[in-house]
C-alpha cells in the first residue's frame, strides 16, 4: 500500500514511503515491548520495592540511543533512562558487540539515584548496532553507610553507594567475572544480584521482539517508520505545547530543612518560556545546593519536570523521543536540583514535589484550565526491628501512612488518598493483614481525615489518619519528607490542604516529633505511631461547590458542618 | 430423547444451544430482554418447542437440564445498579472499601477519577472489636455497636449487609456474631460474613469481594426466584443449573448464596467450550478468542484445564474468588475507527453498540466502526448477514470511512477500511500476548479456537501476527458460550487462609481444615445428587519463600497430605515456582509457608455427544454458492474469492484459501496464508498453507 497525498498523514522524515498503518502498528508493538520487558522484572525480581512498588522503568532506544517506548510504571522515571541511553553511547566511542551489557547508575555521568541501577544490552540486526533494550530499578542496597541507601547524614556521594560509571559485565557474550564480583563484593544483600540478573533477562526479552520485528518488516521499512512516528508524536506534543499561550512564567517551589540545618529553607525557582511549538524550563535562579543529601541530579530533576508537563498534556500521548525533542530544560550545576560532584542527592527524587509545585504555579495563569493546585508533599517512615513471636528481623516502608490528597483542577475535584506526585497513585498502601503479618506492629487506624482537603469549587484529594502501635522493644525508626511546614497550596481561590504531622507517643506517655529527616533510635514496644498525611488544595471558590456534592461529604464525615457553613458557605 | 439446553444471555442476544440424543445439536438466537431476562429466555424457548412442532407447555417436560449464563450480576456492577448496601467493619479501617489501597491506574491523566463505592461511607458502621494476626482476641465485639448499625442501616432502608472484620480469616467468631445479630433483626436482608464467603488472608481484596457479594445478592436472588417460577410455570421439571465465574455450574439455591460467583457467568464458559472442540482434535492445550460486538475475550487451557487466577477486577473493583483467568479488551464489530491528534489511525475502545450501531445497519450511526470496514472489504455479505435478516448499507459504511479515515489519512477507501482492519486485529493479538506471553506461555504452540460473531472474519490475521498455524472455528461459534455451558462440570471452592511453614506443619491441623472444607463440598454434592463414583477434589495450596511477597498456586495431590509427605509437597513448589520464575530456591534450603488451602470439589456431569459426520470427499464444490470480490487482507489487492454456504459444508471438504465461508450468524474468511479442513463435528481446522501435517488427524478419521 502506498501513501496518497492527504494533508494531515505523517511523512517519513529520510523520505521514501510511509505506510500510515505500519505506523499504528509500530506505536503498539514497541509499547507491547516494553510492557513485555516490565511484566518479566515484575514476576522475577524479589525485592518488594521491584516487584510491589514497581520502582523501575523498561525502555526501547533506536541505534543512537533515541527513546522508541518506555513503560514507566513511576513517572517520576519518566526521564531517568534515555539519556543514559545517549551517554553510554558517547563513552564507549560506538564500540560495541552482540552480547555486550552494560551497567551504570553513576549520579555525576546522566544516572538519577544511586539505587536506581540500569542494564543496557545493544540490539544487532544484520552485524549493525540498530536499538538498545534497558531496564533500570531501585534496588535493595547499593552500598555506602546505610543499608538501603537512605542516609540522612551523608554529605558525599561515597558515603551513600558505590559508583558504576558505564561498565561491560558481558563484553560480546562473555561473562567478565571479575567485574561482576567488584560490583557486588560493595553491596550488601545477594537479592540484589538476582534482581540485576533479572533486569538482564528482561533486556533480552526485549531485544529478542525487536529483532523478530525487524526480520518481518527489514531495517529501511523500521527507520522511516521511526523517524515517522518520531515526528507524529512531535506534532502531537507540539499541538499541545502550542495551545498554551506564548509568554514567560515563573513560579517557586519550597523544601524545608536539609537535614543539617534545622530552620533551613531552599527556593526551587523555575522560568518557563512558550514560544510557539517549543517550551523551555530554566532553573538558573533556584538556590544553591546543600550540604547533606537533599539534592537532586540533573536526570532526577528533568524527570520531575517531564513528568508534570505530561499530565497537563493529552495522557495517550507515546512517550518516545518526538514527545521530548519540543521541550529544554536547563538546570545549573550547583543548584538543589543537579548539585554536581561530589554530593550525596539520595533525596533527589523527592525534590520533585516542590519542582512540580513551582511549574504548577507559573503556569496557573498561562493554562488554568490544565494545572493542579498543589499536591500533598511526601513524609515517609521506615522501622526496622525484631519481631519476637516471629522470632525474626523485618524492614517496613510505611507507604500506607505517606499518601495525602492530590491537587484539585478546573472540573475535577483531587484524587484522594493518592500520595506524592511522583509516583502519581503507583505505590499502593500495604494491605492491612499482611502488614500485621509481616511486623509485629499493630494498625489501630487508617481512614479519611476530615476536612484535610483544600476548600475549593474542586475541592483537593482527601488526606489521612493512620495509627499504629510499635510492636518491637529497641526500634528504629529513619523520617525522610516535608510537608510538615507549608501544606499542598489552593488556586484560583481554593484553599489550602492541611500540613503532614508526625508524632511518637512511648508508653510512659513522652512524645517525640521526629524531624522530616531523622533517624530515631530504640523506640520502645508499645510506641503509638501517629501520623497525617495532609489533603491537596483546593481549586475555584469553595462557595460554588456542586450544593449536592457538599451535602453528601458533610453526610459522609469527609467535611465537617462548621466548615461546609464556614468555608463552603453552607446554608441549611 | 435426552434433553439439555444451553443458554447464554448478552446484551444484545440470547442464545440457546440444544443438544438431543437422536438429533443433531441446534443453534437459537432470540433478543435480549434486560428488563427481565428470563423474558427472553422463555421466549428463545418458546422457538425451540415451535421448531420441534411443539407448543411450550409440551416441549418444557421433556427438558433435562438447563446451563444458565447471567449477566445480571456483571450489569449490576458495572452500571453500579446493586442494592443499597451496607457495611459493619473494624473500628479505624472503614475507608479501605474506597481507598482500594490508594491506586490511580492512569498516572499521567489528572482528569481520572476513582471509581465510587459500592457502599458509601455514611454506610460504612465501624464496630469497636479487635483480634490480632493469629485470630486471638484483643478486644471483644461491641454489641452496641452492631445495634447501631442496624438500626441505621433499618432506617436507611439498606436491602444487604456486608460483614468484614481485621483477621476474621483466622477466626471468624466476631463476624458470626454480628452475622447471626443482623440475621434476626433484618431477616429480609441479603446477608455475606467474609470469613464465611472468602475466609483467606488480605483484608482489601476479603472486604472488597464481601461487599461485591451483598450489593449484587438481592438483584441475583430476584432473578433466579423469577426465573425459577417462570420455568416451574410452563412446566419445566428438570434440573436448572447456573453457570459460575470459576468455570463450573451450581444449583440456583448455591448461585444465589455466592452472588460474587457470577460476575463472569457467561465469558466462563469460553475456554470451557475451546476445551471441547480441541479435545475432538486430540488437543489438551488452546487458545479461545471470542470478538462480539464491543468485547474481545482471549483465555487459555493448558493440559485441559482452563487457567484460572485467584484474583482480579471487575470496573475496579477488587475480587478475589477463584475465577477464569480472561483478558478482556475493548475490540469488537461496534469498535469505532478514529485519527488521534499525531495523524495516527486508532481503533476502539468506544463502540458504536447495538444501538446506534456501525453505519452500514443504517440505524443512524455515523462513526464508521469495524463491521462497516469488514462490509467494505467484502468480509461481509450486504444481503445476508445475519441470515439476511438484517440489510446492510455498503454505500453508508463507504461514505463514513472515506469521511472519517480515508480523505484525512489521503487513501482509498479501501486502503483505509484495510488499515482499520489491521489496527483492530493487531490490538487483539495483543490481547492474546497478555494470555499467553505475560504468563510465560507461547502461543504458536497452542490451537486457537475461534468465536463470537466477528471472530471468524478476524481470526486468520491475528493468527498471522502471532504465527499461530492452526485455528478451531466451530460451527456454534456465535453461540460458543452457550456450548460451553453444557459442557461444564459442578464446582465448588473453598478456601481457608493458615500461615506456617511447611517444615513444622501441623498436619493434623491440615487434614481437619481440609475435612472441613470436604464436608461443606459433599453437603453441595450431596444436594446436586451427584453420586460419590462422580466426585472429584483438588487440593492447591498457595505458598512462597519465606520473605517473599506474592505466592504461588499449585496442586498437591490429597494422598501427600495423608502421607504427611512434606518433602514431596514442598518439591511440587519449586516446580512451580521455576516454571513461572525461572529459578527455584531448593538448594538454598529457603524455608517455604504455606498461606492459603484451598479445595474445589467436583461434580462431573455427563457431556453432550456430538454427531460425527460420514466422510464426504475433498471436493467443496456442493457448498459453494458464488464469488465476491474481496480486499485480500495480507496483499490488499482485489481479488474474486470462492463463498462456500457453511451450513452445506460436509467432513472432508478442503477449501483453500482465500475463500469465504458463510453461516447464518457468522462468516469465516479464510485469508491467503491458510487453508481449511471441515472436521468430522462439523467445525472448521484453519491452517497455515503448507502446515497439512496439523490437519492429517482429522482427515485420518475418515477411516473409521
Amino acid at each position: 500500500m502506498s501513501s496518497g497525498n492527504g494533508t494531515n498523514g505523517p511523512k517519513g522524515a529520510g523520505g521514501g514511503d510511509i505506510d500510515p498503518i505500519l505506523l499504528s502498528v509500530f506505536a503498539r508493538a514497541f509499547k507491547s515491548i516494553t510492557d513485555e520487558m516490565s511484566i518479566s522484572v515484575e514476576q522475577t525480581a524479589r525485592s518488594p520495592i521491584l516487584c510491589e512498588a514497581k520502582d523501575f522503568v523498561t525502555g526501547l532506544y533506536d541505534g543512537e540511543g533515541r527513546m522508541l517506548e518506555q513503560t514507566e510504571n513511576l513517572p517520576i522515571l519518566a526521564f531517568s533512562l534515555a539519556p543514559v541511553c545517549k551517554y553510554i553511547i558517547e563513552y564507549f566511542e560506538g564500540d560495541f558487540k552482540p552480547g555486550d551489557v552494560i551497567f551504570h547508575n553513576d549520579v555525576f555521568s546522566m544516572g538519577n539515584q544511586n539505587n536506581d541501577v540500569a542494564v543496557f544490552r545493544p540490539v544487532f540486526f544484520e552485524d549493525k548496532l540498530v536499538a538498545w533494550t534497558a531496564v533500570k530499578g531501585h534496588q535493595a542496597d547499593i552500598g555506602g553507610n546505610v543499608a538501603g541507601g537512605y542516609n540522612p547524614n551523608a554529605t558525599e556521594v561515597w558515603q551513600e553507594g558505590i559508583r558504576i560509571p558505564p561498565v561491560k559485565v558481558y563484553d560480546g557474550g562473555v561473562f567478565r567475572k571479575d567485574v561482576w564480583d567488584l560490583i557486588f563484593a560493595n553491596i550488601r544483600f545477594d537479592i540484589v544480584q538476582e534482581d540485576m540478573r533479572s533486569q538482564m533477562g528482561a533486556t533480552n526479552v526485549g531485544a529478542r521482539r525487536m529483532v523478530a520485528i525487524l526480520e518481518k518488516y527489514g531495517l529501511d521499512v523500521f527507520d522511516r517508520h521511526k523517524l515517522a512516528l518520531f515526528d507524529a508524536t512531535r506534532k502531537m506534543m507540539e499541538a499541545e505545547i502550542g495551545s498554551i499561550p506564548n509568554g514567560e512564567y515563573s513560579g517557586e517551589g519550597y523544601v524545608y530543612y536539609d537535614g543539617k540545618n534545622k530552620g533551613s529553607k531552599y527556593t526551587i525557582r523555575v522560568d518557563i518560556t512558550v514560544e510557539d511549538k517549543k517550551i523551555k524550563f530554566d532553573y538558573s535562579r533556584t538556590d544553591g545546593r546543600t550540604n547533606g543529601f537533599v539534592n537532586g541530579t540533573y536526570t532526577s530533576s528533568a524527570s520531575a519536570t517531564a513528568l508534570t508537563l505530561l499530565q497537563m498534556v493529552n495522557p495517550d500521548i507515546p512517550h518516545n523521543e518526538g514527545m521530548l525533542s519540543p521541550l529544554e530544560i536547563i538546570i545549573p550545576e550547583g543548584t538543589i536540583l543537579n548539585a554536581g560532584y561530589p554530593a550525596a542527592t539520595t533525596f533527589g527524587n523527592h525534590l520533585c514535589p516542590p519542582n512540580a509545585d513551582a511549574i504548577q504555579r507559573a503556569l496557573a495563569p498561562a493554562i488554568p484550565d490544565r494545572v493542579t493546585a498543589g499536591w500533598n508533599n511526601l513524609l515517609s517512615s521506615l522501622t526496622t526491628g525484631f519481631d519476637e513471636e516471629k522470632d525474626d528481623s523485618y524492614v517496613d516502608i510505611f507507604f500506607m501512612g505517606m499518601k495525602g490528597g492530590a491537587g484539585a483542577m478546573n472540573g475535577t475535584d483531587g484524587y484522594d488518598h493518592i500520595g506524592m506526585i511522583d509516583a502519581s497513585g503507583g505505590v499502593l498502601d500495604q494491605d492491612y493483614e499482611m502488614f500485621e503479618q509481616q511486623t509485629p506492629h499493630r494498625l489501630i487506624k487508617h481512614e479519611y481525615l476530615e476536612d484535610s482537603a483544600g476548600p475549593g469549587q474542586w475541592r483537593g484529594g482527601i488526606g489521612i489518619e493512620t495509627i499504629y502501635e510499635i510492636g518491637s522493644e529497641n526500634t528504629q525508626l529513619v523520617c525522610f519528607g516535608d510537608g510538615d511546614f507549608e501544606p499542598a497550596f489552593g488556586l484560583f481561590g481554593g484553599g489550602d490542604g492541611t500540613l503532614n504531622t508526625l508524632t511518637l507517643t512511648k508508653p510512659d506517655g513522652e512524645k517525640v516529633v521526629p524531624l522530616n529527616k531523622d533517624l530515631i533510635t530504640g523506640v520502645p514496644k508499645g510506641t503509638i505511631y501517629y501520623q497525617t498525611a495532609g489533603g491537596g488544595g483546593g481549586y475555584g471558590d469553595p462557595k460554588k461547590r456542586d450544593r449536592k456534592r457538599l451535602k453528601e461529604e458533610v453526610r459522609n464525615g469527609i467535611i465537617s458542618e462548621k466548615a461546609a457553613r464556614e468555608q463552603y458557605g453552607l446554608e441549611e | 430423547m435426552s434433553i439439555k439446553i444451553g443458554i447464554d444471555v448478552g446484551g444484545t442476544f440470547t442464545d440457546f444451544l440444544v443438544t438431543r440424543d437422536d438429533a443433531d445439536p441446534t443453534i437459537f438466537k432470540t433478543l435480549s430482554t434486560p428488563g427481565d431476562p428470563s423474558i427472553g429466555l422463555v421466549n428463545g424457548l418458546t422457538d425451540i418447542a415451535k421448531a420441534q412442532g411443539k407448543s411450550l407447555e409440551e416441549f418444557a417436560p421433556t427438558i433435562e437440564t438447563i446451563v444458565h449464563g447471567t449477566t445480571v450480576t456483571t450489569n449490576a456492577t458495572l452500571t453500579r445498579n446493586g442494592a443499597k448496601t451496607g457495611l459493619i467493619t473494624t473500628e479505624g479501617v472503614r475507608d479501605a472499601l474506597e481507598m482500594r489501597r490508594g491506586i490511580r491506574e492512569e498516572q499521567y491523566n489528572n482528569r481520572y477519577t476513582n471509581v465510587p463505592p459500592l457502599v458509601p461511607r455514611y454506610l460504612r458502621a465501624p464496630v469497636k472489636e479487635r483480634l490480632d494476626r493469629k485470630g486471638r482476641e484483643l478486644e471483644p465485639l461491641d454489641i452496641g455497636d452492631v445495634k447501631a448499625a442496624i438500626d441505621l442501616f433499618k432506617s436507611e432502608a439498606v436491602e444487604a449487609v456486608a460483614i468484614c472484620f481485621m483477621n476474621s480469616f483466622a477466626n471468624g467468631e466476631h463476624e458470626r456474631t454480628a452475622a447471626e445479630l443482623v440475621a434476626k433483626e433484618m431477616p429480609d436482608a441479603y446477608l455475606t460474613a467474609s470469613s464465611d464467603l472468602l475466609p483467606s488472608i488480605r483484608f482489601y481484596n476479603r472486604l472488597s469481594t464481601t461487599v461485591l457479594n451483598s450489593y449484587n445478592g438481592p438483584k441475583l436472588r430476584a432473578y433466579i426466584d423469577a426465573l425459577q417460577a417462570r420455568l416451574k410455570d410452563i412446566g419445566f421439571k428438570g434440573v436448572l443449573l447456573i453457570m459460575q465465574s470459576n468455570g463450573g455450574v451450581v444449583l440456583p439455591e448455591t448461585a444465589k448464596e455466592t452472588a460474587a460467583m457470577t460476575l463472569l457467568s457467561g465469558p466462563a464458559a469460553g475456554p470451557i467450550a475451546g476445551l471441547g472442540y480441541a479435545e475432538a482434535h486430540g488437543q489438551r492445550n488452546c487458545l479461545t478468542v471470542d470478538m462480539g460486538g464491543t468485547s474481545f475475550d482471549a483465555a487459555m487451557v493448558l493440559d485441559g484445564e482452563p487457567i484460572v487466577a485467584n484474583e482480579g477486577e471487575i470496573n475496579r473493583y477488587r475480587i478475589a474468588l477463584p475465577m477464569l483467568d480472561i483478558v478482556t479488551i475493548g475490540a469488537g464489530g461496534g469498535s469505532i475507527g478514529w485519527i488521534d491528534e499525531g495523524g495516527l489511525l486508532r481503533m476502539g475502545p468506544q463502540s458504536a453498540g447495538a444501538d446506534p450501531g456501525p453505519v452500514c445497519y443504517g440505524q443512524g450511526g455515523e462513526l464508521p466502526a469495524c463491521t462497516d470496514a469488514d462490509l467494505v472489504l467484502g468480509y461481509l455479505s450486504p444481503g445476508y448477514f445475519a441470515g439476511g435478516r438484517l440489510k446492510l448499507d455498503l454505500e453508508g459504511a463507504r461514505k463514513a470511512i472515506d469521511e472519517k479515515i480515508a480523505k484525512p489519512l489521503g487513501m482509498t477507501i479501501e486502503e483505509a477500511a484495510l488499515g482499520m482492519y489491521r489496527v483492530i486485529n493487531t490490538n487483539m493479538a495483543q490481547g492474546v500476548r497478555e494470555v499467553t506471553i505475560k504468563r510465560g506461555f507461547d502461543p504458536r504452540e497452542f490451537p486457537m479456537v475461534v468465536a463470537g460473531g466477528a471472530g471468524p472474519n478476524h481470526a486468520c490475521m491475528i493468527g498471522l501476527e502471532l504465527e499461530i498455524p492452526l485455528m478451531i472455528v466451530p460451527r456454534e461459534s456465535s453461540i460458543f458460550c452457550a456450548a460451553g455451558m453444557l459442557m461444564s462440570d459442578l464446582k465448588h471452592d473453598y478456601v481457608r487462609s493458615w500461615v506456617g511453614r511447611i517444615e513444622d506443619i501441623d498436619w493434623d491441623k491440615l487434614q481437619r481444615i481440609i475435612g472441613e472444607m470436604k464436608g461443606e463440598g459433599d453437603a453441595s454434592l450431596d444436594a446436586e445428587s451427584i453420586p460419590q463414583a462422580k466426585r472429584q477434589y483438588v487440593l492447591r495450596l498457595d505458598c512462597r519463600y519465606a520473605k517473599q511477597y506474592h505466592e504461588v498456586a499449585f496442586e498437591a495431590p490429597l494422598q501427600a497430605v495423608a502421607d504427611r509427605d512434606a518433602a514431596a509437597i514442598k518439591a511440587l513448589f519449586h516446580a512451580e515456582h521455576n516454571r513461572l520464575y525461572g529459578y527455584s530456591l531448593e538448594e538454598q534450603g529457603t524455608p517455604v509457608e504455606i498461606i492459603n488451602v484451598r479445595l474445589q470439589a467436583v461434580g462431573i456431569t455427563e457431556k453432550p455427544a456430538y454427531a460425527v459426520e460420514s466422510y464426504a470427499g475433498t471436493d467443496p464444490s456442493p457448498a459453494l454458492k458464488g464469488e465476491r470480490e474481496i480486499i485480500v487482507p495480507e496483499t490488499g489487492e482485489k481479488k474474486s474469492v470462492p463463498v462456500y454456504d457453511g451450513h452445506s459444508t460436509r467432513f472432508g471438504y478442503q477449501i483453500e484459501g482465500p475463500a469465504i465461508i458463510e453461516q447464518e450468524n457468522t462468516s469465516i474468511l479464510v485469508t491467503a496464508s491458510y487453508d481449511c479442513v471441515c472436521d468430522q463435528y462439523g467445525s472448521f481446522a484453519v491452517y497455515q498453507k503448507g502446515r497439512e501435517e496439523l490437519v492429517n488427524p482429522i482427515l485420518e478419521a475418515k477411516a473409521s
